[in-house]
């Protein structure tokens, strides 16, 4: 299965699904133009409330990663941010000052740090090769 | 209908068995639209506070209100837009499943056709069959059909999948997402009671816990998910004073603790490290467990 839940890890659920498509679309197991799987077999399969997966399909929309096509379902739109480029610089810097700050707290310094970023983004360059969708 | 008519409020329920409160002050409210899970233990009151929403027992005192109305004042009103499926469910021994579903479409003003014929497909069931011949999971697959195929604005589930095998209460589960959900969301209320909450965590939007009759925690489930966290500590020594900012303790020995914190995680983490931990592990909760520390009784730990 493409997405797994996980209803202990304190993050909403529908959240979690979000995280999960713009990761699958990073790593190019979900690729451009691609169809999403439909609000009821997903909500089936994965046996969560509708409501969540509309829910996360909104936000998606919302963030730019897929789009609705009137009767026809979501699609996984080019990479491509809505947002101005001091927008989404500030919008990473959020997300990384969270990153930081756990950083401290586990012992990992400055150097290490980077260095595990580095790694992170080759990790997910290999899967995008491993794809066939570089 | 208009978006704040409740589908369920009940305000200061009360319903009083000889001298025992089965049901002792209740307040509900659930919007329409939601997901409500309604959890207790056994004998808490989920069932009683049913059956007076259902018009099946009369409130000691307090009022029960379907779609706003009281339902032993306006009975047909209120039972011709919901759909109950029991913990066990009877039907007429002498009668096929297809009888039993017509007399049910009967009494309905609407019956959808093509959701009877796929959950029928679904559920492999036999029209030809007797309902004294169905196992108890047909039983309630069959309780289950006959409760969707009216489109009720209203689904009451009580335990409806306790004592049934897995593979049935997976499917139940998934039924009443795709078959009951596929409708009109917003006018499709789910109002579920349960033990076995994990198998309907997914679905779940809101619940209450109940105990003895009375709600102890309503909230919201991704809300509920992301304020209670359990914390367990491993001291050289556990401090004897020690301030945990209110949180609720699980286990406590001589080097050990754990709590459930409710929104305040931060805070006691702070507290715990000033006392130099040499363990110090956090982790999120389900809703099943968030059930079994609310009720998780205080005395049984020093």
């Amino acid at each position: 299965m493409l997405f797994q839940l996980n209803f202990k890890s304190g993050k909403a659920v529908y959240l979690q699904l979000v995280d999960q498509v713009k990761l699958a679309a990073a790593a190019g197991t979900l690729r451009t133009g691609e169809p999403l799987p439909s609000i009821r077999p997903l909500a089936e399969q994965l046996r969560v409330n509708r409501n969540t997966v509309a829910k996360a399909y909104a936000e998606l929309e919302s963030q730019g990663v897929i789009e609705t096509v009137a009767g026809k379902g979501c699609f996984l739109r080019a990479a491509g941010s809505p947002f101005r480029k001091d927008v989404r610089r500030r919008l990473l810097g959020e997300t990384m000052d969270g990153a930081v700050v756990h950083a401290h707290h586990l012992q990992i310094d400055k150097e290490e740090f980077l260095r595990i970023a580095e790694e992170r983004f080759d990790t997910l360059e290999h899967k995008r090769i491993r794809a066939g969708n570089v | 209908m208009s978006d704040n008519i409740l589908a369920i409020e009940t305000i200061g329920l009360v319903r009083r068995y000889g001298r025992t409160d089965a049901v002792n002050g209740l307040n509900l409210r659930v919007r329409p639209g939601r997901c409500y899970g309604f959890f207790g233990r056994n004998g808490a009151g989920k069932t009683t506070t049913i059956k007076c929403l259902l018009n099946l027992l009369r409130p000691t005192s307090g009022e029960a209100r379907v779609f706003g109305l009281d339902p032993a004042k306006n009975e047909v009103a209120v039972k011709s837009r919901i759909a109950y499926v029991p913990d066990h469910v009877a039907f007429y021994p002498w009668m096929t499943v297809r009888q039993t579903l017509d007399y049910f479409a009967s009494f309905r003003p609407r019956w959808n056709e093509q959701t009877e014929a796929s959950l029928l497909e679904r559920f492999q069931l036999d029209p030809r069959q007797k309902t004294t011949h169905l196992s108890k999971g047909q039983r309630t697959q069959l309780g289950l059909i006959a409760a969707i195929c009216p489109d009720p604005e209203l689904l009451v589930l009580d335990e409806p999948t306790s004592g049934l095998d897995p593979i049935v209460r997976r499917e139940f589960i998934q039924t009443v997402i795709g078959a009951y959900q596929e409708g009109d969301p917003g006018r499709r209320t789910v109002f579920v009671s349960t033990h076995l909450i994990s198998e309907f965590e997914g679905l779940i939007d809101e619940f209450t816990i109940i105990d003895r009759g009375r709600e102890v925690l309503t909230l919201d489930a991704d809300a509920a998910r992301d304020r209670y966290r359990k914390i367990y500590a491993r001291f050289a020594a556990v401090p004897a004073a020690l301030d945990i900012g209110g949180s609720r303790v699980l286990r406590r020995d001589a080097r050990e603790l754990e709590i459930v914190v409710n929104g305040n995680a931060a805070d006691v983490i702070d507290r715990l490290r000033v006392h130099a931990p040499e363990t110090l592990e956090v982790e999120a909760l389900s809703l099943e467990e968030i059930f079994v520390s609310t009720l998780h009784p205080a005395g049984a730990v020093a």
